[in-house]
C-alpha cells in the first residue's frame, strides 16, 4: 500500500464530489431513512402508551427498577466516544488518515449523545420532572443533590454534548464556506449564516488550528471523564458486580470499542450512499480496523481482569452473581456477548479480512451486538440476584422497552443521515491539506530517489575509470 | 470621512507561485515602502504564511487558560452555596458542608466548558468573524486558488500590479472600498 495514496486527487474535484453528496445520494439513502422514520414512529406510538399507563408496561418492578432504558443509555454514551478519539486524539497525534473520515465520527458523537439523552427521560416515567437534574432551586429551596452520580451524569453530558456541538462547527466552517459558494436557495442561506463569513484569510486559518488544537485537548479528558462518570452510576452503588474499582476504566475501553465500530458501520455506509470510494479508501479501512482491534483487546484484558478480581475476592454475593451470568438465565446474554465482543474482533487480526469492506461492515454489527449486550449483562443479572434473595426474578424487557430501544437506533440513523444530506460529511479543506502534503512528501521522495540514483551512477562509474 | 481603501486582490493557481509574489511584494516595500498591507486567502492552512507575512499576535491560549479558570471557580461556587442553602433546611448529620471529592466532578466539567466556550470566543475576536464576505471577495480561493490582497496607494498601483503579475497571477481585481 503506497504511503501517498489519494495524492493525485484536484482539489476542484474533491469540492465538486462532496457536494454532489448533498445534492444525489443513492437510492439507498431514502430506503435507510423511510425505515428510519418508521422505527421512530414506533418509538413515539411506544412512548405515548407507556406516559398514559405508567412505567409498568415496560415490565420495570422490583427488582427490575433499571434495565433496558439504563443499557441503552450507556450503550448510546459509549459509541458517541469515538468521534472524539478519532477526531482529537488523531488531531494531537497528527494522524492525517484521520482527514477524509472524522467528520462523519464527530456528528456520530453528537447524535449518540442526543440519543443517550433521551433514555433517562424515558426511564422517569414522570417526564415532566426532568428539569429536577438541573442546577435551579425547587419551591422549597432545596437544590439537586451535586453528591448523587446522576447529577455528575447531568453536568458531564451536557459538557460533552456542547463541546461536541461546538468542536464540530468550529471544525465546519471552512467547508460551509465552501458550501456557501457553491449554493443556491435555502442552502446558500443557512450556510451563509453558519459561514459567518469564513473567506480563508490567514488570520482566520491561524486562528482557526489553535482554536481547534485548544478544543481538542479538552475533549479528550473529557470523554474519559463522561464514561467513568457514566460508571460511577453504577461503581457507587453496593450491588454486587456493579461496585467495582475498574469499571470507569473498563466502561471507556468498551465505550471506544463499540464506537470504533460504529464508524466502521457508518463508514461503509457513507462510503456506498454517497459514492465516496475515492476518499474512504481501503488505506484507512485498515487503520481504523487495527486501531479497534487494539482497543477490543484492551477491552478483553479488563473484562477478564474483572472476572478474576470477583473470582479472587472471594465475595460470596459477588461470587454468586458472576456464577448466575455463566450458568443462570441470563447466560444467552453473556455468552452472546463474549463471542460476539471477544472472539468475533479477532477476524481483523488478518489483513485479507480488513481489506473487505463488506466483510468489515457485517463484522462492525456484530461487535456492537457485542456491546449491547454487554450493557444488558451490566444492568440486568445483578438487579436479578442481589443481595435480597426474596427479591430475586428473572425479567425480560418487554415490547415497550424492545420498541423503544429500536426507536432509538432508528432516530440515530435518521438524524446522521439528514446531518450528511445537508453537512459535507467528508471534510473537504482537510482532504485537500492531506493531498497537498502527501504530494510534496511524494516530490520530495521521488528526488530523494533520482538522487540516489545519481550517487549510483557516479560511484559506478568512478569504480569503472 | 473615512479615508478609502485601494485594494488589488490578485489569484494564483498554487501556493509557490503566490509566495514568491509576497517575497517581491516585500522586497519592493523594502525599497520604496509602497505596500500597506497584504493579506492571503487559501483553501488550506499554511503554516508559512508567518514567515511570509510576519508573526501574526493571537493569544488564544491566555483566553482558554483564564476562562478554564474561571470555570473551576464558578463550579466551585454553585455547588459550595447549593450546599449552603441546603444546610439551612436539611440537617447535616456529620456529612461535610462542603464535600470536595464530589465536588470535583463539577468543577472538573465546569473547567472545561468555561474552557472551551472562552477559545470560542477568542477563537470568533481574533480570526475577526462574524463579518460579511467582502465583495472581491474570489470563490475560486475556497476552491483550489491563492489569494493575495494588497493594500496600496492608487499612485503605486501599477508597481504593485506588475509584480503580481510577473509572479503569474491568474487574474487582479482592482477595488476601492
Amino acid at each position: 500500500m503506497s504511503n501517498y495514496s489519494m495524492k493525485d486527487i484536484e482539489w476542484a474535484k474533491i469540492n465538486k464530489d462532496v457536494l454532489a453528496s448533498l445534492e444525489s445520494p443513492r437510492a439507498a439513502f431514502w430506503i435507510v431513512l423511510a425505515v428510519c422514520v418508521t422505527l421512530v414512529l414506533c418509538g413515539v406510538t411506544a412512548e405515548v402508551y407507556q406516559y398514559n399507563n405508567g412505567l409498568g408496561v415496560a415490565l420495570m418492578d422490583r427488582p427490575h427498577y433499571w434495565q433496558l432504558y439504563i443499557s441503552n443509555f450507556v450503550f448510546w454514551i459509549g459509541m458517541s466516544h469515538s468521534g472524539t478519539l478519532l477526531s482529537a486524539i488523531l488531531l494531537l497525534t497528527k494522524a492525517d488518515w484521520r482527514k477524509p473520515i472524522y467528520r462523519f465520527a464527530e456528528a456520530m458523537t453528537l447524535f449518540s449523545i442526543l440519543t443517550a439523552a433521551i433514555f433517562p427521560v424515558i426511564h422517569l416515567g414522570r417526564v415532566w420532572y426532568m428539569y429536577w437534574v438541573l442546577p435551579y432551586p425547587n419551591e422549597r429551596t432545596i437544590w439537586p443533590n451535586f453528591r448523587s452520580p446522576l447529577l455528575w451524569d447531568a453536568a458531564a453530558i451536557t459538557t460533552y454534548a456542547l463541546s461536541s456541538i461546538l468542536f464540530l462547527y468550529v471544525g465546519m466552517i471552512p467547508d460551509l464556506a465552501i458550501c456557501r459558494d457553491n449554493a443556491k436557495g435555502w442552502r446558500k442561506k443557512l450556510y451563509t449564516a453558519l459561514s459567518v463569513g469564513w473567506m480563508g484569510r490567514a488570520t482566520e486559518w491561524m486562528a482557526f488550528r489553535k482554536t481547534y488544537v485548544l478544543i481538542a485537548c479538552f475533549l479528550v479528558p473529557l470523554a474519559v471523564s463522561v464514561h467513568s462518570i457514566v460508571a460511577s452510576d453504577f461503581a457507587m452503588s453496593i450491588m454486587p458486580d456493579w461496585h467495582i474499582t475498574s469499571f470507569p476504566p473498563y466502561f471507556v475501553a468498551g465505550a471506544l470499542y463499540s464506537g470504533c465500530a460504529a464508524i466502521i458501520t457508518l463508514f461503509v455506509m457513507l462510503r456506498y450512499i454517497f459514492k465516496f470510494e475515492a476518499y474512504m479508501t481501503t488505506e484507512i479501512m485498515d487503520k481504523t480496523a487495527k486501531l479497534t482491534f487494539a482497543i477490543a483487546m484492551v477491552w478483553n484484558f479488563l473484562n477478564l481482569g474483572e472476572y478474576a478480581s470477583i473470582w479472587y475476592s472471594n465475595d460470596m454475593f459477588e461470587k454468586e452473581v458472576l456464577i448466575q451470568k455463566f450458568i443462570g438465565p441470563y447466560a444467552p446474554v453473556v455468552w452472546g456477548m463474549l463471542i460476539c465482543a471477544m472472539v468475533a474482533p479477532f477476524a481483523m487480526a488478518f489483513e485479507k479480512f480488513r481489506h473487505n469492506m463488506w466483510a468489515m461492515f457485517w463484522l462492525s454489527l456484530v461487535l456492537q451486538l457485542g456491546m449491547w449486550l454487554e450493557r444488558f449483562q451490566i444492568v440486568s443479572p445483578p438487579l436479578a440476584s442481589n443481595h435480597e434473595p426474596w427479591t430475586w426474578a428473572v425479567v425480560w424487557p418487554g415490547t415497550v422497552q424492545l420498541t423503544l430501544t429500536a426507536a432509538s437506533f432508528g432516530w440515530f440513523t435518521m438524524l446522521f443521515l439528514i446531518f450528511c444530506k445537508v453537512f459535507p460529511s467528508v471534510s473537504m479543506y482537510e482532504v485537500k491539506e492531506m493531498v497537498f502534503h502527501r504530494r510534496r512528501a511524494s516530490s520530495r521522495d521521488e528526488i530523494e530517489d533520482i538522487d540516489k540514483i545519481k550517487d549510483e551512477v557516479m560511484r559506478s562509474e568512478g569504480g569503472l575509470a | 470621512m473615512r479615508r478609502k481603501k485601494h485594494l488589488l486582490f490578485a489569484t494564483y493557481e498554487d501556493f509557490d507561485k503566490a509566495r514568491e509574489a509576497v517575497a517581491e511584494l516585500k522586497i519592493l516595500d523594502l525599497k520604496e515602502m509602497i505596500v500597506e498591507n497584504i493579506e492571503l486567502y487559501s483553501p488550506i492552512e499554511h503554516p508559512e504564511v508567518e514567515e511570509m507575512l510576519g508573526h501574526f499576535n493571537q493569544p488564544i491560549q491566555r483566553f482558554t487558560f483564564f476562562g478554564a479558570i474561571t470555570g473551576t471557580m464558578s463550579a466551585f461556587l454553585l455547588v459550595a452555596a447549593a450546599a449552603q442553602a441546603m444546610f439551612t433546611v436539611q440537617p447535616q448529620g456529620g456529612k461535610p458542608v462542603i464535600p470536595l471529592p464530589t465536588d470535583i466532578v463539577i468543577m472538573y466539567e465546569g473547567t472545561i466548558l468555561f474552557g472551551v466556550l472562552s477559545t470560542l470566543f477568542a477563537f470568533f475576536l481574533y480570526a475577526g468573524l462574524p463579518r460579511s464576505v467582502k465583495k472581491h471577495y474570489n470563490p475560486k480561493v475556497s476552491e483550489d486558488h491563492i489569494g493575495i490582497e494588497v493594500q496600496v496607494q492608487p499612485e503605486n498601483m501599477e508597481k504593485v500590479r506588475t509584480a503580481l503579475q510577473s509572479n503569474g497571477a491568474l487574474e487582479i481585481r482592482e477595488v476601492t472600498q
